[in-house]
C-alpha cells in the first residue's frame, strides 16, 4: 500500500514548480548573458516619473503577447489552437480608433465620470476613449463567438477554423480602415499603451489585470477543472455530464477578449491603427510562450503562469537581439536553438537520457 | 443517394467525391462567368502555379496521415532556393546544386524526426522551430534575393523542357514534376510497407506499436520524407522562379495544411488519400484564378473572400460526407 | 438542428459566390474596352493604399476595364496573377514587383503572348531589357541621394546617424541605402553609427529607435535616417519618451512625404521629407495609351518630386493628397 502511494507521489510531481522551472531557468540564463556581454541592460533610471530602461522595455513590448497567452492557453488545453488572435487584434485597433475619432468630433455623447481617480479623465473629451474601447472588445468577443461556433458548434478542426479567420479577420481590419492608418491622439485612448501608472507602464498593469481576472476564474470556479477535463478526454468529459461544447467554444470567446485587448494595447503604443501590420505572426510567439510555459499541445493541464513566464522570455529573447544589433531575420535562428533546449529540458525523455548518461558515467568512474 | 448506391462506391472514398464535386461546381460557375475560363492554358496555369505547393502538400500529407504536423515547409523551400542560387552563383554544377538541395531537407527532415521521436517533443513545436531556423538560415546564407543566370535553368528547365501543347500553351517542366512527384507518392503510400505503416501510426499508434510496427523508424522516415518533399519543392520554387528568395514562401505551411485537409485528411491521422491532396491544391489555385479573372477585389475584399471560401468548402465538405453516409447507413 | 444551419449556411455560401460572380461575368459582353492587368504588391502601408486608388481612379476615369489582383506581398501570387493575365488575354499589363529577382520565365511567356508589360514603382533584373516596355516610378537612389544632400547641408557635414532600413531585400530600402551612403562618403564626419531594419512599419521603427537610444551609443546620436515616414513616426514617439526632442535634439530626415509626415513636420518633430510619389496612375495610363496607339514609349519614366522640409511644411500640407 505504502509503495503504491509513493508510486503515486512521483507520478503528481509534475506540478507548476517543475513545468515553470525550466523557462525560468532558461530566462535566467539569458539575463545573465546579457548582464556579461551587453552593456546597460539592466540598467534603470527614474525619468519623467517612470522607470526607464530595457528591462521596462520587455515588460512593456512583452505585454501583448502575454495577454494573448493567457487566452492561448485556455484554448490549447481543451486540444486546440487560435491562429486567428493576430487577426483580431488589428479588427479591435481598427474598431477603436475609427470610433475614437468620431466621438472626438461629437457625433456621440458620453458624460463625464471619474472612475476612483485610477485613470485620469473628468471631461466629456477624456471620456471619449470609453466607448471606442467597449466597442472593439465587443467586436473581439463577437470573433471569440464566431471561433467558439465554428470549433464547438459545426466541429469544424481548430486550425482549419481558426485559419479562415486569420485571412478573413485581416481583410476586415482593412476594410474598417480603408487601407489607411488612422492615427488619434485621444489622451485615454493613448493612455492603455503609453501611459504610466506607479512608475510602471499601464500595458503591464492590464497584463496582469487579465492574469489575474482569469486565473481567479479558472482556479476558484469549476472552470479550469472543466477545461482541463475536456481537453485530457473529451468523451468522458461529455458522459461525466460536463457541457465539453460550452466549454470548449467559452475557452475561444475568451481567447477572443484577450485578443481584443491585446490589439488595444498594440495600437495604443503606436497612437495608431495599423491593420496591415497590427499584431502580425503574434499568434506564433502566443503559442510557443503557453508550449514553453509547460501547457501540452494535447490538452489537459495548464499553467497561466508559465504562459507569463513564457512570454516574457521570447520578448526578452527579441528585445536582447535588438540591443546586440542582430538583424530580426538573423533573430530566427537562436530563437529557433532557444525554443528547442527549452522543450528538450522539458522533456522527461531527454532529462531521463541525459541523466543516464551522468549516471553511467559516474559508475564507470567508481568502478575504477 | 442512389448515384453512390450505383457506383458502389466504398465509404472511404466519399470525402475524394465530395471534394472532386465542389470543385467540379466552382469550375463551372467560373466558365459561366468568365470568358477564356475554358481554355487550357487556365488549366495547365492551375498545374504550374501551383507545383511548388503541391509537392509540399504531397510531403505535409505523410506527415499529416502519420497524425503529426509540419510548419517548416515553407521556410525550408526559401532556404533551399536561396541556397541553389548561392551556390550557383560561385559557379557550382546544377546536378550538383540540386542534390545538395535535396540532402539538405534530407537531414532537415531527419533531425525534425529525430527531435520527434527520440525525445518525445510535440511535432507543432519541433517543426515550429525548425521553421525560425530554416528562415534565419536562409537569410545568414544571403540577406537578399538572388537571381539565377545559369542556362541549364534558364535554358533547359525554362524551354527545352516543357511540353509543347495546342494553342501555343506550354506544360511547364515543374508541373511535369508535380504530376510525376505525386504518383511516386502514391505508389509509396498505397504500395509499399512503409505506406502502410504511415496509414497505421497515424490510426492509432498504440495499436500499430502492439502490432509490431517500428514506430521509431517509421516516425523518423515520415519527417525524413517531408524533409525531402519539402527541399524537392524549393527545388521546383528554383526553377519556377529563377531566383532564390530567403523571404518567400511565409505562410506557406497553413496553405500546404488547408489543401491537405480540404482533400479529406483528417488532421488527427490515419484517413485521407493523395488524391485528395492534389484536389485540394487544384481547389485552393481555383479560388484564386477566380478572384483574379474578376480582377475587381481591392485587398481586404480578397482576404475576406478567401477565408469565406475556405470555410464554405469545409462546410460543404463536411455536410456532403455526413449526407452521403447516412444515405449508404440507410 | 445543427444540420439545417450548415445548410443554410452553405445555401448562403454558394449564393453569395456566385452572386459575387455573375456580377462581374456582365462587364465581359459590354463593348470592346481596352483591359488592363494590374498585379499590385499589396496593401501594406497607406502609401501602397494611395497607389491603388490613383490607379484605378485614373482607368475608371480613361474608360478603361483593370484587372485589379493583390498579391498579399508575395512574389508567387504575382507571377500566378500575371500568367493569369496572359490567360484571360488581357491587352497590356502592368505590376509592382515586390522584389528584383524571379521574373524571366513570366516575362518571356508574355512576351511569347505579344502582350507589352510596364513596370510601375520597382523595377525588374532581368537579363533581356526587351522583356518590358517600360519603368514608370521613382528613382529610389536619388531620394536616398537628396534625403543625404539635404542633412549634409543641413548639419554642416557633421552628424552621427542611426539608420532605420526598411524591409531587408525590398528594392527601395536596397536603394534608399545606397544614395545615401554614396553622398554621405564625401563627408568624413558624417557616420552612420546605428543601421537596423524597422520592416517599413510604424511599430518597429519605434521598438528599433527604443534599442538604439538605450544603446552604449545611443547619447552619440545626433540625426536619424528613416527609410520611410512610417518609421520616422514610431521613432519619433519613441524619442519622445526617451526625454529627447526629435527635430531638435535628433535631427530627422525621411522618405515618402504622406501627410502623417507633413503634420510632424508643422509640429516641429520631422525635420524634412523627400517626396517618392505614389500617384503613379495619369502617367501609367499615358504610358498605356501611347503603346495601343502604337507611339514611341521612353524605356525610363521618372516621376516627379521634390523635398519638404519645415519651412515649407505649413503652406504644403492643404494641397497634401496621401
Amino acid at each position: 500500500m505504502i509503495g503504491n502511494m509513493e508510486k503515486q507521489n512521483t507520478i503528481f510531481k509534475d506540478n507548476l514548480f517543475t513545468r515553470l522551472f525550466w523557462p525560468l531557468m532558461a530566462l535566467g540564463l539569458l539575463l545573465v548573458f546579457n548582464l556579461i556581454c551587453t552593456q546597460g541592460f539592466f540598467h534603470i533610471e527614474v525619468r519623467d516619473g517612470h522607470f526607464y530602461g530595457t528591462l521596462l522595455d520587455i515588460l512593456n513590448h512583452g505585454s501583448k503577447v502575454m495577454v494573448l497567452a493567457i487566452g492561448m492557453t485556455l484554448v490549447i488545453a481543451t486540444k486546440g489552437v487560435d491562429l486567428s488572435v493576430g487577426a483580431v487584434m488589428a479588427v479591435a485597433g481598427a474598431v477603436a480608433a475609427l470610433l475614437v475619432g468620431q466621438v472626438e468630433h461629437g457625433w456621440i455623447f458620453c458624460d463625464g465620470f471619474t472612475l476612483g481617480g485610477l485613470v485620469p479623465l473628468l471631461n466629456a473629451h477624456q471620456l471619449s476613449w470609453f466607448l471606442p474601447v467597449i466597442a472593439a472588445l465587443l467586436v473581439s468577443l463577437v470573433a471569440g463567438f464566431w471561433n467558439a461556433l465554428l470549433v464547438a458548434g459545426f466541429r469544424i478542426q481548430p486550425i482549419v477554423a481558426t485559419l479562415v479567420l486569420m485571412v478573413a479577420g485581416r481583410g476586415i481590419a482593412q476594410l474598417i480602415t480603408d487601407g489607411q492608418i488612422i492615427t488619434f491622439t485621444n489622451t485615454g485612448l493613448v493612455y492603455l499603451g503609453n501611459g504610466y501608472f506607479l512608475r510602471v507602464p499601464v500595458s503591464v498593469w492590464i497584463a496582469m489585470g487579465v492574469f489575474t481576472v482569469v486565473a481567479i476564474l479558472v482556479r476558484k470556479t469549476a472552470l479550469g477543472l472543466f477545461i482541463e477535463s475536456v481537453g485530457n478526454n473529451e468523451t468522458a468529459s461529455f458522459y461525466a455530464g460536463i457541457h465539453s461544447k460550452t466549454i470548449k467554444g467559452l475557452t475561444y470567446v475568451i481567447c477572443g477578449l484577450c485578443a481584443g485587448v491585446a490589439g488595444l494595447i498594440a495600437s495604443s503604443n503606436i497612437k495608431c491603427a495599423d491593420s496591415n501590420n497590427a499584431g502580425l505572426y503574434l499568434e506564433l510567439d502566443a503559442i510557443l510562450a503557453v508550449v514553453i510555459g509547460g501547457t501540452s499541445l494535447n490538452g489537459g493541464r495548464f499553467f497561466l503562469a508559465g504562459s507569463i513566464a513564457g512570454a516574457i522570455l521570447i520578448q526578452t529573447l527579441t528585445t536582447t537581439m535588438y540591443a546586440r544589433d542582430v538583424s530580426p531575420h538573423v533573430a530566427a535562428v537562436p530563437k529557433a536553438l532557444v525554443i528547442i533546449m527549452v522543450c528538450l529540458m522539458q522533456s522527461e525523455t531527454f532529462r531521463n537520457r541525459a541523466a543516464g548518461i551522468f549516471k553511467r558515467s559516474r559508475k564507470r568512474a567508481w568502478s575504477l | 443517394m442512389v448515384i453512390v448506391k450505383l457506383l458502389k462506391l466504398q465509404t472511404r472514398y466519399i470525402p475524394l467525391l465530395a471534394t472532386a464535386s465542389v470543385f467540379a461546381i466552382l469550375y463551372s460557375i467560373g466558365l459561366a462567368s468568365f470568358s477564356h475560363f475554358g481554355s487550357l492554358r487556365v488549366f495547365v496555369n492551375l498545374l504550374g502555379d501551383n507545383a511548388f505547393l503541391g509537392i509540399a502538400a504531397i510531403g505535409a500529407t505523410f506527415v499529416i496521415l502519420s497524425g503529426g504536423i509540419d510548419l517548416s515547409v515553407g521556410s525550408v523551400i526559401a532556404c533551399t532556393s536561396i541556397l541553389m542560387a548561392t551556390l550557383l552563383e560561385k559557379g557550382w554544377v546544377p546536378a550538383t546544386v540540386i542534390s545538395m538541395a535535396l540532402l539538405f531537407g534530407i537531414c532537415f527532415g531527419a533531425a525534425m524526426g529525430c527531435l520527434i521521436h527520440c525525445f518525445a517533443l510535440p511535432a507543432f513545436l519541433v517543426t515550429l522551430a525548425g521553421m525560425f531556423f530554416a528562415r534565419g538560415l536562409g537569410f545568414i546564407i544571403h540577406p537578399q534575393a538572388l537571381g539565377i543566370n545559369h542556362p541549364f535553368f534558364l535554358n533547359t528547365i525554362g524551354d527545352n523542357l516543357a511540353i509543347r501543347l495546342p494553342h501555343g500553351v506550354e506544360f511547364p517542366f515543374t508541373a511535369s514534376c508535380f504530376v510525376v512527384a505525386l504518383l511516386v507518392a502514391m505508389a509509396i503510400a498505397h504500395m509499399t510497407v512503409f505506406g502502410r505503416n504511415v496509414y497505421a501510426v497515424g490510426g492509432n499508434e498504440q495499436a500499430a506499436k502492439l502490432m509490431g510496427v517500428r514506430i521509431g523508424s517509421a516516425k523518423l522516415m515520415i519527417y525524413t520524407l517531408a524533409g525531402f518533399f519539402s527541399a524537392l519543392a524549393g527545388v521546383v520554387f528554383t526553377f519556377y522562379m529563377q531566383s532564390g528568395n530567403p523571404a518567400s514562401c511565409v505562410g506557406l505551411e497553413l496553405d500546404a495544411i488547408a489543401a491537405v485537409v480540404i482533400g479529406g485528411t483528417l488532421l488527427s491521422g490515419g484517413v485521407g488519400y493523395l488524391a485528395g491532396t492534389f484536389l485540394g491544391i487544384l481547389v485552393l489555385g481555383l479560388i484564386q484564378t477566380l478572384i483574379t479573372f474578376h480582377g475587381d477585389l481591392n485587398t481586404w475584399w480578397t482576404k475576406i473572400v478567401i477565408g469565406m471560401l475556405v470555410l464554405v468548402f469545409i462546410l460543404l465538405q463536411n455536410l456532403v460526407t455526413t449526407m452521403t453516409k447516412k444515405g449508404i447507413a440507410q | 438542428m445543427k444540420k439545417k444551419l450548415v445548410m443554410l449556411g452553405l445555401l448562403a455560401g454558394v449564393a453569395a459566390l456566385s452572386m459575387l460572380l455573375t456580377a462581374c461575368g456582365q462587364d465581359e459582353t459590354t463593348k470592346k474596352k481596352l483591359v488592363v492587368g494590374f498585379s499590385q504588391i499589396g496593401a501594406e502601408s497607406a502609401w501602397r493604399t494611395a497607389n491603388t486608388t490613383s490607379i484605378k481612379d485614373e482607368a475608371e476615369k480613361r474608360g478603361m476595364a483593370l484587372k485589379f489582383s493583390d498579391a498579399q506581398q508575395k512574389q508567387e501570387n504575382q507571377i500566378k496573377a500575371i500568367r493569369s493575365f496572359i490567360a484571360q488575354g488581357v491587352d497590356v499589363i502592368a505590376f509592382s514587383p515586390v522584389v528584383e529577382t524571379g521574373w524571366e520565365p513570366v516575362l518571356k511567356e508574355a512576351k511569347r503572348a505579344k502582350i507589352p508589360v510596364i513596370l510601375s514603382d520597382r523595377s525588374v533584373e532581368v537579363s533581356d531589357p526587351s522583356l518590358y516596355v517600360t519603368f514608370i516610378g521613382s528613382d529610389f537612389v536619388e531620394e536616398g541621394r537628396r534625403a543625404g544632400q539635404w542633412l549634409a547641408e543641413t548639419t554642416g557635414g557633421k552628424a552621427q546617424i542611426a539608420e532605420l532600413v526598411g524591409t531587408p531585400g525590398a528594392a527601395p530600402a536596397i536603394d534608399r541605402k545606397k544614395g545615401f551612403e554614396e553622398v554621405i562618403a564625401e563627408y568624413p564626419e558624417m557616420q552612420i553609427i546605428k543601421s537596423q531594419s524597422g520592416d517599413f512599419t510604424r511599430a518597429k521603427g519605434k521598438e528599433v529607435m527604443e534599442a538604439f537610444l538605450k544603446s552604449p551609443e545611443g547619447n552619440t546620436i545626433t540625426a536619424l535616417y528613416a527609410h520611410n515616414d512610417d518609421m520616422a513616426l514610431g521613432a519619433i514617439q519613441a524619442i519622445e519618451e526617451a526625454g529627447k526632442k526629435p527635430g531638435k535634439d535628433i535631427v530627422i530626415v525621411s522618405i515618402d512625404g504622406v501627410r502623417g509626415a507633413f503634420e510632424a513636420m508643422v509640429a516641429g518633430k520631422l525635420n524634412c521629407t523627400v517626396e517618392c510619389n505614389p500617384l503613379i496612375g495619369p502617367q501609367l495610363f499615358d504610358v498605356i495609351e501611347n503603346i495601343t496607339d502604337g507611339k514611341e514609349v521612353a524605356k525610363r519614366v521618372v516621376s516627379e518630386e521634390g523635398v519638404y522640409d519645415q519651412t515649407q511644411a505649413a503652406k504644403a500640407l492643404p494641397k497634401r493628397k496621401y
